[in-house]
């Protein structure tokens, strides 16, 4: 894997820094145990912040994660009845689709991905309080054992956060082996680049909308059924965090940069935080502040740190012989 | 075209083309709008009672001018090539927390409007700073928002803020100046103000060619920070407006009064066809844009169409409106 060794080390020693901060202070929270409710966020957020990490390096964004995730969890917990598995392949497939038919019509049209996912955000959220009849749907009784098997405890881990795990090393595997995975890169690094070196633009597009939301599906998905319960407007929040931790992680909002291992520890790095509060006794509206204030030191840190790639974003030659 | 660009960068125009004022196109977007609220209305006539009367009427523009007030701020920020805030929102229920503390107080109506207006200046100041020095402005805007909702739960113990209404107050808030609410007068004078602030003055003219041309914008030595501090200190303005307007008629600050507005407001504006890649649109479209999302869910509301089902139904318009503008615009000079 191409990883950035010089980029990921001052994110582990965040990472490392945070949960060292909370530990001294927090008997409670440096118990090997606290990892589990860590991972357990871990979990639904890495698997958001995942795929929309991927539409980042393609150089584009994904507004509607959290209405994806919504829409997944209500079909996961309406057809419980069909076993763990199917139910919840029902409902990645389902989102999977959308996010190919959303990426399909991105890349068709040309259109900015921020414009056209703010649209399908207001649509698939409205489509999620259709479905739901504008209530949380309850899982069916005599399905309640998925809700154990997905939080059977196994050391610090649950079947949730391995599967996270999992995808990450699948998606990791994707995005640095493949070819499909490495025109993500390309036509994030410089489009018009890509286009004259011959790389497609519509399917690594696709393949990153797709991702995205298949992802944001399983997330939902499994989340729901652990609770025993969907909520059609459960997963809003999960879009900010998605985004901090991606940034976090060393995702570059410009383009072309950035890798999975960098997600998952920016993925930490907030569940650490957010943790740790909580275990103060933090209302959730602090996680709100926490979150936001994290997300605008790392924009201002990029900021400062990459002012020459944003220089020569900001700068770009509007009449360049590569643009079309 | 936009996506060479990727998210991050400023969009400057679709590949360095100025607005061509003769241009039919133009027109296309308002003219859809209009024939669009039209048919609702045709459709809210013949097969609903209740809506085509004088007091449904008076309950459209009330619900219109909120959102309406803020998509005139926020149709700066679109223009000036900046997307959207995604922040507006919590701004104007900052503002309502900061006006109904200030009653709360003790303090007069003037000291009331000034720190809610401050606190709405200094936000938007502060993220047209941070987008003017070249970060993404929904990214911004996005995590803008999440900490001032943290913030403003955390002054107000995440409590609704009651305070003591005085006649002034009360007049602000649900005042009928010849039958019309306060808030559809601040509604329709403040149409007539952004229309003119960015068709007669320097600073409007300005904000076109940043959003349509940042480049030749800066080679003619117009300054992009100023041009985009002003353009989002203006929406937060009219986010602030709308928070002291609601703070003042139902004379309390409950954090969540707001939530939606972000759609709304972006609904509004994408529907009234202003181009979201800067440079293109007018107060005017967005306006339009907020009394026909305005109508739309009135009618819907009548038709006893649940709340998921009002909303997909805007998304869908949202998706629709915004490709085939794009569409329009692009196939024009390809």
């Amino acid at each position: 894997m191409n990883v950035n060794v010089a980029n990921l080390l001052p994110r582990v020693a965040l990472a490392i820094g945070v949960w060292v901060v909370f530990a001294l202070t927090d008997e409670n929270y440096r118990r090997v145990d606290n990892f589990f409710p860590v991972f357990e966020g871990f979990a639904l957020i890495g698997l958001v912040a995942l795929g929309l990490s991927v539409t980042m390096l393609a150089g584009e964004l994904d507004l509607s994660v959290g209405s994806v995730a919504a829409v997944a969890g209500i079909i996961a917990v309406k057809q419980s009845g069909l076993g763990l598995v199917p139910c919840v392949a029902l409902a990645v497939l389902c989102t999977a689709a959308f996010g190919a038919a959303q990426g399909y019509a991105i890349a068709r049209l040309g259109i900015n991905s921020l414009v056209f996912t703010i649209g399908t955000l207001i649509a698939i959220s409205g489509l999620a309080y259709v479905m739901s009849d504008e209530q949380s749907v309850l899982i069916d009784l005599n399905d309640l054992g998925l809700s154990d098997t997905i939080t059977n405890r196994l050391w610090i881990f649950s079947p949730f956060s391995l599967t996270t795990i999992a995808a990450f090393v699948l998606v990791g595997a994707f995005l640095s082996v493949t070819r499909w995975g490495r025109e993500i890169y390309a036509i994030g690094g410089g489009r018009n680049e890509a286009r004259a070196a011959g790389v497609a633009t519509v399917r690594p597009i696709v393949i990153a909308f797709t991702l995205s939301a298949g992802l944001a599906g399983l997330g939902g998905a499994l989340a729901s059924l652990k609770s025993g319960a969907a909520q059609p407007g459960g997963y809003d929040s999960v879009l900010l965090a998605g985004v901090t931790a991606a940034l976090v992680g060393g995702v570059s909002l410009y383009g072309g940069r950035g890798d999975v291992l960098g997600v998952a520890v920016g993925v930490l790095t907030l569940q650490f935080l957010l943790s740790g509060l909580s275990s103060r006794g933090a209302e959730f509206y602090v996680g709100s502040l926490a979150t936001g204030g994290l997300l605008l030191v790392v924009l201002l840190v990029e900021l400062i740190v990459d002012r020459r790639q944003v220089l020569r974003y900001m700068r770009r030659p509007a009449f360049s012989a590569g643009e079309p | 075209m936009s996506t060479d660009r990727g998210i991050a960068a400023p969009p400057s125009g679709a590949s360095a083309r100025l607005v061509d004022r003769g241009d039919w196109r133009r027109f296309v977007a308002p003219a859809v709008v209009v024939v669009a609220a039209g048919g609702i209305l045709l459709a809210g006539g013949l097969t609903t009672a209740a809506f085509l009367t004088v007091d449904n009427f008076l309950i459209i523009v009330r619900a219109a001018s909120i959102t309406g007030i803020v998509a005139l701020g926020m149709t700066f920020v679109t223009i000036s090539g900046n997307f959207f805030s995604l922040s507006v929102e919590q701004t104007a229920a900052l503002s309502s927390i900061a006006f109904a503390e200030s009653f709360a107080h003790g303090w007069g109506l003037l000291a009331a409007l000034g720190c809610s207006f401050c606190a709405a200046l200094v936000t938007g100041a502060v993220q047209g700073g941070m987008v003017a020095a070249g970060l993404n402005p929904i990214v911004t805007t996005l995590g803008v928002g999440a900490a001032l909702y943290g913030l403003a739960a955390v002054v107000t113990n995440n409590e609704v803020v009651n305070f003591d209404t005085t006649p002034a107050v009360t007049w602000i808030g649900t005042g009928r100046p010849l039958g019309i609410p306060t808030q559809s007068w601040a509604f329709a004078i403040f149409t007539l103000l952004a229309t003119l602030v960015l068709l007669r003055t320097r600073f409007g003219r300005e904000t076109y060619l940043v959003g349509a041309n940042r480049n030749a914008a800066r080679a003619s030595g117009i300054s992009i920070t100023r041009t985009t501090i002003l353009a989002f200190t203006l929406a937060s303005l009219a986010a602030g407006i709308a928070g002291v307007f609601t703070a003042a008629q139902i004379t309390q600050a409950p954090l969540t009064q707001f939530s939606g507005l972000n759609i709304d407001v972006i609904a509004a504006v994408l529907v009234g066809g202003t181009a979201l890649q800067g440079g293109e649109g007018s107060a005017l479209r967005s306006a339009l844009g907020a009394v026909f999302i305005a109508l739309l869910a009135n009618f819907m509301l009548l038709r006893d169409f649940t709340y998921g089902e009002r909303t997909l139904v805007t998304g869908l318009i949202v998706v629709v409106a915004t490709s085939a503008f794009h569409l329009l615009r692009t196939r024009g000079t390809r």
